[in-house]
């Protein structure tokens, strides 16, 4: 694949490599059912044990055994396609949406000038903020251009710079995994020193 | 056709001057001349965040986040974060701290109890060691609320951040501070990684989580892959002066990026 990356390769090669890639897909898409075991073990537990919350744990159970059986009896279930693309697409949806919240109350915990370099912080993300909605340029119109500034210049150095660093990262583990002195990969640790 | 395909005959020099260097490094490395690891402050950081949840009498969280195995980008962070949960679970095992692992891929999963399973193997605690409890695979998707729930009820006051990040970064890291976790990120996920020195107490940015997994781990391997990654480090650096002088001179220098 590397090769193919830098020097013209004929089709079967292209073909063999689409391939490979196909059925690191399907293995992954198989841990899938590990995952579920290990979660209803856990909330059974939770049952047993009658823990905080543990009323929660029989909807889990519930919800499992209705959507298992609904994708047993076919993936194009009507009522399985139902839950869903109702249930479980917008429950996605809202947790992923939680990070705008998140992001605000950690703002407020960043922009407090507690010493200079928080103070720095604080007027770059100002300046940043200020250009990016629509009414700051109108209020403050200087921020627009050093806005771009921030953005174009100094960010963009420190985030090549770190760009460069876990690419070359990238590289070095390649370079260990051709040579099989990495097999985390493979599922097997080589290193075991931790553990004389 | 062309022996090489257009545009690319500089990133083949780079390769091979970059995959040499890590390949002397190593061969040094095995002869008995290892390259010196600058001491991070995470590795006292680690003791103190363990030590915080022995005293205090709750648990310490180990998350990393997408551990998507099969993905070159988020292996070599996953690599480097299980390096750090050896250390970690030998400090938590030996310090008697309860320790907890939650992880969204089946591969990784796998190792990962392999790993915390040994780390308390060879603290002589294998007792505490819980097989459904201590490391727990959880589908990507309902991972969020319960951890999200858990680190409240649990009142978690210890949190490692390690490994490839996204948008859970500032969901869990906010729960951690908000619950009132000590906590130490990093990641080299150059769009999260503000969110982590952000929000964390403690943090490594970019590729030093790399050199804290080769530094906890002592592996000759790694720390000599990182020697030769500098020397790709330097190389950009003298490529980028060289582009800076060319270019202020008034040189066209776009044209050796179509050989």
């Amino acid at each position: 694949m590397i090769l193919e990356h830098f020097f013209p390769m004929p089709d079967v090669v292209t073909g063999f490599n689409i391939t490979m890639r196909s059925f690191t897909t399907i293995v992954s898409a198989a841990a899938l059912m590990l995952g579920v075991i290990f979660l209803t073990i856990s909330h059974a537990r939770t049952i047993s044990q009658q823990k905080s919350g543990w009323y929660y744990s029989i909807f889990y159970m519930i919800s499992l055994l209705i959507t298992v059986g609904l994708g047993l009896l076919s993936v194009r279930n009507e009522n399985f396609l139902w839950i869903y693309d109702n249930m479980t697409s917008p429950t996605g949806a809202a947790l992923y949406s939680l990070t705008a919240f998140y992001i605000t109350s950690a703002a407020y915990r960043v922009f407090r000038a507690r010493n200079w370099n928080a103070a720095v912080l604080l007027i770059t993300g100002f300046v940043v903020l200020a250009m990016l909605i629509p009414i700051g340029g109108i209020l403050l119109p200087p921020v627009v251009p050093l806005g771009e500034w921030f953005r174009s210049y100094p960010s963009s150095a420190g985030f090549r710079g770190m760009i460069m660093g876990t690419s070359l990262g990238t590289m070095g583990l390649g370079v260990r995994v051709f040579i099989g002195r990495q097999k985390e990969h493979l599922g097997v640790r080589e290193e075991r020193r931790g553990v004389e | 056709m062309s022996l090489i395909i257009a545009g690319r005959a500089l990133g083949v020099v780079a390769l091979v001057i970059i995959v040499g260097a890590i390949l002397y490094f190593m061969q040094q490395a095995y002869s008995g001349k290892m390259p010196t690891l600058r001491r991070l402050q995470a590795v006292d950081a680690i003791d103190e965040i363990i030590g915080r949840c022995v005293e205090m009498g709750r648990p310490a969280w180990y998350l990393m986040d997408s551990t998507n195995m099969t993905t070159p980008s988020i292996l070599a962070p996953t690599v480097a974060a299980f390096q750090i949960l050896s250390h970690t679970a030998r400090i938590a095992a030996r310090l008697g701290s309860k320790f907890f692992v939650p992880v969204t891929q089946g591969l990784a999963y796998s190792i990962a109890a392999d790993i915390v399973e040994e780390a308390y193997r060879a603290e002589g605690k294998i007792d505490d060691y819980d097989p459904f409890g201590t490391v727990m695979y959880l589908p990507d998707g309902a991972d969020r609320m319960y951890i999200i729930n858990n680190m409240w009820s649990q009142r978690v006051s210890g949190a490692f951040f390690l490994g490839s990040w996204y948008h859970k970064a500032v969901i869990f890291t906010e729960n951690a501070a908000r619950v009132g976790a000590l906590s130490l990120g990093g990641t080299d996920t150059t769009h999260n990684i503000p969110f982590l020195v952000a929000i964390c107490d403690y943090s490594i940015i970019g590729e030093e989580l790399y050199a804290l997994g080769a530094y906890v781990s002592g592996d000759p391997t790694n720390t000599a892959s990182l020697a030769g990654q500098d020397i790709g480090k330097y190389l950009a650096l003298i490529i980028i002066v060289i582009g800076s002088l060319l270019a202020t001179a008034g040189f066209s220098i776009s044209g050796i990026f179509s050989w």
